[in-house]
């Protein structure tokens, strides 16, 4: 019954249970698509409109990443996983600015469940490896060496602690917010909430950057010539 | 400004109203659960399964809606904008080209207009001196004949004038001889006369 409110089984799909978290995600996936789809459904090779502002969103995204991992063909053969991060996991936190999320249960931020947050950061861990060997070979492997062989537990412990800062910082922070919202509204549903909510606006967009910096800077890491 | 203010403001008491409403309706309805302190639950391989299926469909989705057609599209655009410059580029030398045949033609013109001009000066001048040295000619020989006639009439009448002293000597000389004299007397002593005083005369 405790964990039920934050995880609880919505309907089974077959012998698969769904859970709300997942709905919740499968919303936001249909979201973004839809107006993916809508930018891109008729180009014009003048842009305008949605496919404008979208336009200059992914060349932004390209030049931002660009900036950030000094290498032209990682950053643009990444920025899609990296941005669809970011739109995941911002559509994800702002999930939970919803009226009700965190009350309803089942009804929260999927980011607000480290069951999620370790998934994606499990992800940015093969991205950065993949990205690793693809860039270097097999000498990728001496980054686990550097400086020194002496440091190979040191590097190795690194492997894990990437990902679990990846999870717990989201998790943590998303959680947390939901949690103090949640409080809020229980003990004084009024006004003071809704300072909360306006503040978690911001937290839920810097997380969602943090966490999109961060894998880029480990793939940018893995793919530097410095090691 | 004004507007835009009051736009915002609406906004804001419109969502606080949503959010208290909810709230409220949530309460009510006994949906609303008191919030207990609970970590979710570790480890639910489902939810991790579903979130990375989901992770990768809107991946997908985004790269096939949004990343991929933009991507085609910033190559067709540079492609175009390529092409144009090149383009350009192409009609700018023809441009140039054209502008240089323009010039020697207009340059090529311009010598042939001088070369009229200067033809049709040369034919005047040469017109001009055949008719001056026409008119002179002309003048030359009106003067000529003229002088000639003048000539003529000078000899004529420096005849009838010898003619005519020669009677006005005869009469004259009948006058004081007063007598006849013979025909052949009278043409001596004329023609002697005359050849005297002839220069005085005339």
């Amino acid at each position: 019954m405790i964990f039920g409110m934050w995880d609880s089984v919505l309907f089974h799909l077959g012998p698969i249970p769904v859970d709300h978290l997942v709905v919740t995600q499968w919303c936001i996936v249909v979201i973004l698509a839809l107006v993916a789809y809508s930018a891109t459904r008729d180009m014009q090779l003048v842009p305008r409109g949605l496919q404008n502002a979208f336009e200059a969103a992914v060349v932004w995204t390209y030049d931002f990443f660009t900036q950030l991992m000094d290498k032209e063909h990682i950053a643009k053969k990444y920025a899609p996983l990296l941005s669809t991060f970011f739109l995941f996991i911002l559509f994800s936190n702002y999930s939970g600015l919803i009226p009700g999320a965190a009350h309803i249960p089942g009804f929260q931020p999927p980011t607000s469940n480290w069951n999620v947050t370790i998934v994606l950061a499990v992800i940015t861990v093969f991205a950065v490896h993949i990205a690793g060997f693809q860039e270097h070979g097999l000498g990728y492997m001496n980054h686990f060496l550097s400086p020194n062989p002496a440091m190979l537990p040191l590097n190795l412990l690194e492997e894990i602690t990437h990902p679990l800062s990846l999870t717990l910082r989201l998790f943590g922070n998303i959680f947390g917010e939901e949690m103090i919202i949640a409080y809020m509204l229980f003990l004084v549903p009024f006004l003071v909430p809704f300072a909360l909510m306006a503040l978690s606006v911001l937290l839920a967009f810097i997380q969602a950057i943090v966490f999109t910096i961060l894998s880029a800077s480990y793939i940018a890491t893995a793919t530097g010539d410095d090691h | 400004m004004r507007r835009n203010k009051w736009v915002y403001l609406g906004i804001l008491a419109l969502s606080l109203v949503m959010v208290m409403g909810f709230a409220t309706v949530a309460m009510a309805t006994g949906a609303v659960a008191d919030p207990e302190p609970a970590v979710p639950e570790w480890g639910n391989w489902y939810v991790m399964g579903w979130s990375a299926v989901n992770f990768f469909v809107l991946l997908a989705l985004l790269y096939k809606f949004g990343f991929n057609p933009i991507n085609n599209m910033l190559e067709e655009r540079t492609n175009t904008i390529e092409s144009s410059i090149k383009h350009a580029e192409e009609v700018r030398v023809e441009v140039d080209q054209m502008q240089k045949e323009a010039q020697a033609n207009l340059a090529e013109s311009r010598k042939e207009a001088q070369e009229i001009v200067a033809r049709a000066n040369r034919t005047a001048e040469e017109m001009k001196t055949d008719i001056i040295n026409k008119a002179n000619e002309e003048v030359s020989t009106m003067k000529e004949r003229a002088l000639s006639e003048i000539d003529a009439a000078t000899e004529a009448a420096r005849v009838e004038l010898r003619d005519t002293a020669v009677t006005l000597a005869i009469m004259a000389a009948e006058r004081v001889l007063e007598r006849a004299i013979t025909e052949e007397d009278h043409k001596k002593m004329v023609r002697e006369f005359v050849n005297e005083a002839g220069d005085y005369l005339c």
